[in-house]
């Protein structure tokens, strides 16, 4: 079938500004995005600059805005992209949030490894046994596979909703990355890690909103391994100490009532010494209480009937991880 | 000038595992890659990794099973020296972190592989590749090695019969750069490209090959080209031999399990240059379908094949619309890894002072004429090692002074002149894609004079178009033009190689069957093939196999 | 249509306008609300899963045993929820929860409970033509942005799942139009408001805030409607703070969803509590034609 591409080009002499250049090519449409890349470069245009290795969704290196969004494009059938076409041409361009090089190449080194490196997701090992190799449960190797899976296709850091307003966030992939170590048994630096981790930029700038589990390709949900790396902060206490006294004060409120006590939260987030930080409250306190938007002073906080239920599951759930 | 005192060429299990060792050995190292290590082929490797674990098993079960699929070609000292370590090797890559399945005790668990009498592949579900390739990039990161990523190496640097460094090209930039070096690793991979379709990756194009080869090394074993019976309809793209290994049956277009006619006892799970050929001739003989026999999974165990084969689910599930537990998957063979390389001792040294290689772009010779599944890796991870270690020490003892100048000058100069061409109507491209197509016809699983004289001339016209070739693209920064235009030379010449040491090799010995000459000859051709440089092309010559235990016999076709 | 009411912390905290709005909307649209005084906090994704889930066991248990399907108004308690409630089909987990933690109360739950927002509840299972006769003030062109809030859009394939692709992919959009409206499509419709890191990054949060308003406004909106009363606490309680930090006027009215809905059927401002929001909505409520006090 007669496959229209049409692809966002830059370079050098356009100055970053992007053009866009259609081309035609003939194609099964049971055939990859690459493939019909690699048909254009080679019969058409050499001068197409684009990045691509494995051709099988193992490596990565295809990543780019296919119709608006991002996809792989080793594993996006031409056939498939051309339904979702406008006017039947596939729009291709380089990823959104990452800095453009040329054509669909985009700054990898800034966007990727920089962040893969910050994570420092290498196993600084425990003292290895005396001899073979380490014994460990196949369900933890199981899960930490599935981590590992993750090829750095930047598809999740693409569709995140934080990167968008702030390019130095670790993101979703570095911070999965991240997962790998701190949750494989063999590393030593758990309680150090958790606390690199929670610097500015770190964990807990993610809004937790299943944008990286839905654009993950592999199925890895990057979002539920970044609450993993939370609570075991929280357990932990690694967090910095506002988040942690959030934390905190939102379980302690629910295992005492039942439900949260968002006056007692914001005050607790602050911490009741911190004057400055409480100060900061007010004039929303303020300025709600006038307006009937506020919560009920936490004193006159009242407990759900079924309060002391809740505060067993509680207790349970505190000797269970004891 | 960047200076190392080992540069490593490539980002893949060999180069990395490489590095670490020779930063082991307190050699100040640095790898230099074309593609981001963590792009390179190695992370579409699913199988795994073989060492003899369990009890039952030994390094000698091993090296049989080594020397009887590689057809008694194996150098069986090579073999020794793997299959001897690869218990300690597959154990410290787990201790650097990788994960490979648990058996009930928490043990690193087995799996069995075609041609290997016990179950011995240790897995990552079915991307081991990408798990260790992985572990061994975290562990050159925290080792502070630095890598410079896309970088391409256009030639190697010779002086005084010496490996002095390297020349260099920035994909970001379009710089060339000198980069001097006391030992330089080969260790860029395979070369799929020449053929068409391959399971390489777009980066396999006989770079290491063609680089040491131009610099005055020796190749050996080149017409030994591993098909891989079990790749997607036509796509090239491998379908894991541990679907075999998990159970998998092959049917013809009649359901019909048709290697029983090629191994009755091992079935499916015969030698790799057996099965290809099986299932070559299945298709051959009108009894698949669409060029495809099938692969049938449908009888096995769903949890345990979700778990044991969950990428490969995913590609079919995303490519074909396949469901393995109700539906046939389409199969064929197609060019797997070459055998050959760049000729190797044990400890990765070609005979070039400072220059070594290890991976799949060298040959130790432990694979003799046919691969056995789950060796590859663990060539990467125990020859990338000696060579890491060997580089550093060589490094250390050399009495070294820098090139001259000049020598860089001339070699860029060399690269550049290309650039300077006017653009015809050919481009890298359409060359490749008429090579790859004649690689496959002429020079694939069954071979013959008259097709190989016929591959070695049209190739003489792919070499003549490909010296005349202009570029496209004019700019300095990201110009994959120049890069592919390279990668084409290296392609052509190794291919070259590839067609004389076929047509050398009169004689049918694993993965090499020519349909002219179809018996095993050990009286004649108990030998390796050696090519070297001259000014007329390629010379063929030819080396005794070492052979200490194991004295060549008939071949059980299972193994 | 009888539900088991689940109103979540913040309709009666940080939002306390909205509790009273949705009994007044559901009472007229005859949902009949049970009210669950008994069920506790769904960890709103702050509490661990290994918590929270028994704690939403229960809650869905007790609806169980009521015989009715639950019923939110809040996307995230919505979200945890249905999360909670996916892991709980399987056997095995509900069992250990059951056994764990629920039997000691004498609870047991069987994994039947459905759990729907009100904005599905009301598209779903109330209709949008019904709901279309019930408009006595309708809402005239008025261009509103659609703001959904993270979790009740992903993951998709258990918030929007194929059965529901159709009513629940355009629900809020449905609403506003038979409403009289015209949804105006923003870009961050669909995304995170800012609410979670407002503790852990208030820069970033705010940048949120101030993003998904402004373009809201670009798009030619001139109000905004959320089913989250989180979302609502963000784009109506930060917008000032969001508008300092862009360095911009932003100004845009943000209602609840059945603040929105109550408004069309002819409620009056003060009985939606709309004198409670930051962000005056005295504008909407004039160009509705609305008689302001002065």
């Amino acid at each position: 079938m007669e496959v229209k591409i049409a692809i966002k080009r830059s370079n050098a002499q356009t100055n970053g500004k992007a053009i866009s250049q259609a081309y035609s090519i003939e194609m099964d449409g049971n055939r990859t995005l690459l493939d019909g890349l690699i048909r254009i470069r080679e019969e058409q245009d050499p001068t197409l600059a684009f990045r691509g290795s494995c051709g099988t969704g193992f490596c990565g290196d295809c990543t780019m805005t296919v119709n608006g969004k991002g996809a792989v494009a080793c594993r996006t059938k031409l056939g498939k992209a051309l339904k979702k076409a406008d006017d039947g041409i596939i729009e291709v361009g380089p990823l959104k949030l990452a800095k453009v090089a040329k054509d669909l190449m985009y700054d990898a080194e800034n966007f990727h490894w920089q962040k893969f490196k910050a994570v420092e997701p290498w196993v600084d090992p425990v003292a290895p046994p005396a001899k073979g190799e380490n014994v460990v449960a196949n369900d933890e190797v199981q899960d930490l596979r599935a981590v590992m899976s993750c090829t750095q296709c930047g598809l999740c850091d693409q569709g995140c909703t934080v990167l968008v307003v702030d390019k130095t966030f670790l993101g979703p992939a570095a911070l999965t990355k991240a997962y790998r170590a701190v949750f494989d048994s063999r590393d030593s630096r758990t309680a150090e890690r958790l606390q690199k981790l929670s610097m500015r930029r770190g964990m807990w700038d993610c809004t937790h909103c299943f944008e990286a589990s839905e654009h993950c390709p592999k199925r890895i949900e990057p979002t539920d391994r970044i609450f993993a790396l939370h609570d075991k902060a929280i357990k932990a206490e690694a967090g910095p100490p506002k988040v942690v006294h959030h934390y905190k004060s939102f379980a302690a409120s629910v295992k005492a009532h039942g439900w949260l006590d968002e006056a007692r939260l914001a005050v607790e987030t602050e911490g009741f010494t911190n004057v400055r930080g409480l100060m900061k409250l007010l004039p929303f306190a303020v300025k709600a209480g006038i307006k009937g938007k506020h919560p009920l002073p936490y004193m006159l906080h009242k407990k759900r009937p079924g309060a002391e239920h809740i505060k067993r599951i509680f207790e349970k759930w505190e000797d269970n991880g004891k | 000038m960047p200076q190392h005192d080992v540069i490593v060429i490539g980002g893949g299990f060999a180069g990395l595992r490489a590095a670490l060792e020779a930063r082991a050995s307190s050699a100040d190292v640095a790898v230099l890659s074309k593609v981001h290590p963590m792009r390179s082929h190695s992370s579409g490797a699913h199988s795994g990794v073989n060492a003899a674990l369990k009890s039952g098993d030994s390094w000698q079960d091993h090296a049989k099973d080594t020397i009887e699929a590689g057809a008694y070609l194996c150098d069986q000292k090579a073999v020794e020296v793997l299959c001897k370590n690869a218990s300690e090797d597959v154990v410290a890559l787990e201790r650097m972190g990788v994960i490979f399945n648990r058996d009930s005790d928490g043990r690193i668990d087995v799996m069995p592989f075609a041609g290997s009498s016990h179950p011995r592949t240790c897995y990552a579900g079915d991307s081991a590749g990408h798990v260790i390739l992985q572990v061994l990039y975290e562990q050159v990161l925290r080792s502070q090695i630095p890598t410079y990523d896309e970088w391409f190496v256009s030639s190697i640097l010779v002086e005084d019969g010496m490996c002095k460094g390297v020349v260099a090209r920035e994909l970001k930039t379009g710089q060339n750069h000198a980069f001097y070096a006391k030992a330089v690793i080969l260790a860029t991979g395979g070369l799929g490209r020449v053929y068409s379709p391959s399971t390489c990756s777009l980066t396999g194009t006989a770079d290491g090959p063609a680089l040491a080869y131009r610099a005055g090394a020796p190749l050996v074993d080149m017409e030994m080209v591993q098909y891989h019976p079990t790749t997607l309809s036509d796509r090239g793209i491998l379908i894991t031999e541990a679907a075999r290994g998990e159970g998998g049956r092959l049917v013809n277009k009649d359901g019909d399990r048709f290697m029983a006619a090629s191994d009755a006892g091992a079935m499916e799970m015969a030698a790799r240059d057996v099965c290809s050929r099986a299932v070559h001739a299945e298709i051959q003989e009108g009894r698949g379908e669409n060029g495809n026999v099938y692969l049938d999974l449908r009888h096995l165990d769903k949890g345990r094949i979700s778990d044991r084969l969950r990428e490969t689910l995913w590609l079919l599930e995303d490519l074909e619309d396949l469901d393995p537990s109700k539906d046939l998957i389409p199969v064929r063979p197609a060019m797997h890894r070459p055998i050959g390389g760049v000729r190797v001792d044990t400890f990765g040294a070609t005979g070039l002072p400072g220059l070594y290689a290890a991976g799949e772009c060298a040959s130790t010779g432990a694979h003799g004429a046919n691969r056995l599944g789950g060796n590859s890796l663990l060539d990467c991870v125990v020859f990338g090692r000696r060579a890491g270690e060997a580089a550093a020490r060589h490094s250390r003892g050399a009495t070294w002074h820098p090139p001259q100048e000049s020598l860089a000058i001339a070699e860029t100069a060399g690269f550049n002149e290309i650039a300077s061409r006017a653009p015809g109507k050919d481009t890298p491209g359409i060359i490749r894609r008429e090579l790859g197509s004649l690689m496959n016809r002429k020079v694939g699983i069954l071979r013959d004079e008259a097709g190989l004289k016929d591959a070695a001339s049209v190739l003489r016209n792919l070499k003549e178009r490909h010296s005349r070739l202009g570029l496209r693209d004019k700019d300095a920064a990201y110009n994959t033009d120049i890069i592919s235009a390279a990668e084409l030379g290296n392609m052509l010449d190794v291919a070259e190689i590839i067609i004389a040491a076929a047509l050398a090799r009169r004689e049918s010995r694993g993965c090499h069957y020519r349909t002219d000459f179809p018996q095993r000859d050990d009286v004649k051709w108990l030998r390796r093939s050696v090519a070297t440089r001259s000014t007329r092309g390629p010379i063929i010559n030819s080396a005794p196999v070492v052979v200490t235990q194991w004295n060549p016999a008939e071949r059980n076709p299972a193994r | 249509m009888k539900y088991a009411f689940y109103p979540g912390c913040v309709s009666k905290g940080g939002c306390p306008e909205l509790y009273p709005a949705v009994l007044k909307v559901a009472d007229k649209l005859g949902l009949e609300l049970v009210e669950m005084e008994d069920a506790g906090c769904t960890g709103a994704g702050i509490l661990s899963r290994e918590v929270s889930d028994p704690i939403n066991a229960r809650t869905f248990a007790k609806a169980e045993a009521m015989g009715l399907p639950i019923m939110t108004i809040c996307s995230t308690c919505q979200g945890v929820m249905t999360q909670a409630n996916h892991r709980l089909k399987d056997d095995e987990y509900r069992q250990m929860i059951n056994r764990e933690y629920l039997s000691e109360e004498g609870l047991e739950y069987k994994g039947t409970t459905d759990v729907r927002h009100m904005l599905w509840a009301i598209v779903e299972d109330y209709g949008l033509d019904k709901l279309r006769d019930l408009v006595v003030r309708p809402l005239n062109g008025l261009p509103v942005a659609q703001f959904y809030g993270c979790y009740l859009k992903r993951p998709p394939e258990l918030m929007v799942p194929k059965e529901f692709a159709k009513t629940r992919k355009t629900a809020l959009e449905d609403v506003i139009e038979a409403l009289g409206g015209v949804a105006v499509k923003s870009s961050g419709r669909g995304k995170c408001c800012g609410f979670p890191i407002l503790t852990s990054n208030e820069e970033n949060s705010l940048s949120m805030c101030g993003d998904h308003t402004l373009d809201a406004k670009a798009k030619g909106a001139v109000a905004m409607v959320t089913p989250c009363p989180l979302c609502h606490l963000e784009l109506d309680g930060k917008q000032a703070d969001a508008a300092a930090h862009k360095g911009q006027e932003i100004n845009i009215p943000v209602f609840h969803l059945p603040q929105l809905v109550g408004l069309a059927m002819g409620f009056s401002p003060k009985e939606m509590n709309l004198q409670r929001h930051l962000v005056s909505t005295k504008p909407i409520e004039q160009r509705l034609g609305v008689e302001v006090k002065a």
